[in-house]
């Protein structure tokens, strides 16, 4: 039931949890533990079990992707490990604590970004600041390292009606980091872009990753996405909803769709969803 | 759009040309507000209508059934120049004024404090409705069995309360703002995302009045703002009719007038109200684009 770790990789068998045991020298310790996380959804007429048995671990630093069948519980998860809902059994740690609600340990970035329409750029990376109390030079510094981050410092004082998908996304990405939040949490975040979008925001996202060095965990539908992304792909299976594999993606950055060993990734991993 | 058919109900002397009125109204305001076309369209129809009105009131021989325009022009000028005081209320000082100006500022005595009142209480019930279930739960029979009682059915209270004078005016009047406003701003508020909420939670707002503050209000703006301007325009219809009970302004003036036969001057004053209407919602308008500037 718990995820069976791939053959090359025994290391990062997701079944021993909290284990101290890594193999790979980047990994600094496990920053989100998983531990045994069901959920079970009660109605009337009906029990559905969206969640059964989950465990894995993301590793600080690591960029981890959730894949998975549509109704096979990733978005579940990720809601879970926001603290948007709370686990009917186990739970889920960051940094050791138990997850209890939302905090800004936990950067969100949503498929429908989830933009204040509001707010310009600007003011939207603020909200967190705003909330946290940073407060003047200090708060505008850190806006403006986040727009540049991003590459948004032109778009400033734009509103987001004025921006185009993939602008959205990054103000999205900008404002989740703007608090340096343990973890970027981000569930789809590039589904509603084209294609070439996507690709130019999956090289900022890496090349983000590599800068801030942030954990991040990211759920997708979209195979290659996760392959071209991840150090490791958490594959998840439906009825109910739990881990199926954990695919260690052994391949040096930037990853090239054609070459033939992220193919064999990719076929690996859609085998193990039953594409 | 109830606005529009409020008004012509109110103006019943402009029958015959309305429906001609009607559609033109409609295919400009569908169409660029900068389109020369329209805009001749416009003209056209607007000088259609008075020629018609001319015409009617011409041939009928007794001019109380149906005043001409030039008649109600007359009217106009004539209650706008004539030179009467006012006295403001509680301070008690009588300023120089016209009799037009005189019976606006009287309607103004209930018309603003009862749309403020009713306004910012509505806008709150609302608010504390959408937000929290729990309330919502409970006020919602009362308000579903109060909201069809239309806001002149309460004249009875206000006569037996406050009595019909500027108070008992403000009152109705501030019944009607009240559930205009109150409706709009639980639509706003329920209709906010949720995603929007698990954001702001997500960075860090973690207690209700925060949320409601920095989340909550400014994404319900857009509907709040459009029941603050339906209930400007609805607030000068519930004036009108307080006034026929006897509160002084703009609306005693046209049934006064037309009991003593003058219904040029009735119409005069039917035509006050609508350039006030139009005046206050041209200017909220603006307020409204500029606030509003961020919307899609």
């Amino acid at each position: 039931m718990a995820g069976v770790s791939d053959g090359d990789a025994a290391a990062s068998d997701s079944s021993t949890a909290d284990d101290a045991e890594r193999t790979n020298a980047t990994m600094r310790g496990s920053k989100v533990v998983v531990d045994d996380v069901g959920k079970v959804y009660e109605s009337d007429r009906q029990r559905v079990e969206a969640l059964s048995g989950v465990r894995f671990t993301v590793n600080d630093g690591e960029f981890v992707c959730l894949v998975g069948p549509s109704g096979c519980g990733k978005t579940t998860l990720f809601r879970t490990i926001a603290g948007l809902e709370a686990p009917t059994s186990g739970e889920i740690r960051l940094d050791g604590e138990p997850v209890t609600g939302p905090g800004t340990d936990r950067g969100m970035v949503f498929q429908e970004y989830g933009l204040f329409p509001w707010r310009t750029v600007r003011e939207n990376v603020a909200f967190g600041l705003e909330e946290q109390g940073v407060r003047g030079t200090e708060r505008t510094d850190r806006i403006d390292e986040m727009l540049q981050l991003v590459g948004l410092t032109d778009f400033a004082d734009a509103y987001p009606k004025e921006l185009s998908g993939g602008m959205k996304q990054r103000v999205g990405i900008a404002r989740a980091l703007a608090v340096d939040p343990e973890i970027l949490l981000a569930d789809e975040p590039f589904g509603s872009v084209d294609a070439q979008t996507r690709d130019m925001l999956h090289q900022e996202l890496l090349r983000i990753w590599s800068e801030t060095e942030k954990t991040v965990l990211f759920v997708t539908h979209d195979v290659e996405e996760a392959v071209k992304l991840s150090d490791r792909v958490v594959v998840m299976a439906a009825d109910p909803g739990r881990v199926r594999e954990v695919v260690t993606v052994d391949l040096d950055r930037p990853r090239d769709r054609t070459e033939p060993a992220f193919g064999e990734y990719v076929d690996r991993v859609r085998r193990l969803i039953g594409e | 759009m109830s606005l529009e058919t409020g008004a012509t109900s109110g103006t019943g002397t402009s029958e015959a040309a309305r429906p001609d009125e009607e559609s033109d109204s409609v295919s400009t305001s569908s169409l660029a507000d900068l389109d020369g076309t329209s805009f001749a369209y416009g003209a056209v129809g607007s000088l259609a209508f008075l020629a018609l009105w001319q015409a009617a009131a011409m041939a009928v021989d007794r001019t109380y059934l149906l005043p001409s325009p030039v008649e109600v022009a007359t009217a106009f000028v004539v209650e706008l120049t004539a030179p009467t005081t006012f006295t403001v209320p509680f301070v008690g000082v009588a300023m120089p004024a016209t009799r037009l100006t005189a019976n606006l500022a009287q309607s103004l005595l209930h018309y603003l404090p009862g749309l403020v009142v009713g306004s910012v209480l509505g806008i709150a019930l609302g608010v504390g409705m959408g937000w929290s279930g729990r309330l919502d739960d409970a006020l919602t029979p009362v308000t579903r069995f109060l909201r069809p009682i239309p806001p002149l059915a309460w004249i009875v209270f206000a006569i037996v309360w406050i009595g019909i004078g500027h108070g008992g005016a403000a009152f109705i009047v501030g019944i009607g703002a009240f559930w205009i406003n109150f409706y709009n701003a639980y639509a706003g508020v329920e209709g906010v995302e949720t995603h929007l909420k698990e954001v702001a939670a997500s960075l860090g707002v973690d207690d209700d009045l925060t949320m409601i503050r920095k989340v909550i209000l400014p994404a319900a703006t857009p509907s709040i703002a459009t029941g603050i301007r339906t209930s400007i325009g609805q607030c000068w219809m519930i004036v009108v009719a307080a006034e026929l009970f006897g509160a002084p302004g703009v609306g005693f003036q046209i049934i006064n007038a037309a009991q003593n036969l003058a219904t040029d001057v009735s119409v005069a004053y039917m035509a006050v109200i609508s350039l006030v209407f139009l005046v206050s919602d041209g200017l909220f308008r603006r307020v409204e684009r500029r606030v509003l500037a961020w919307r899609a």
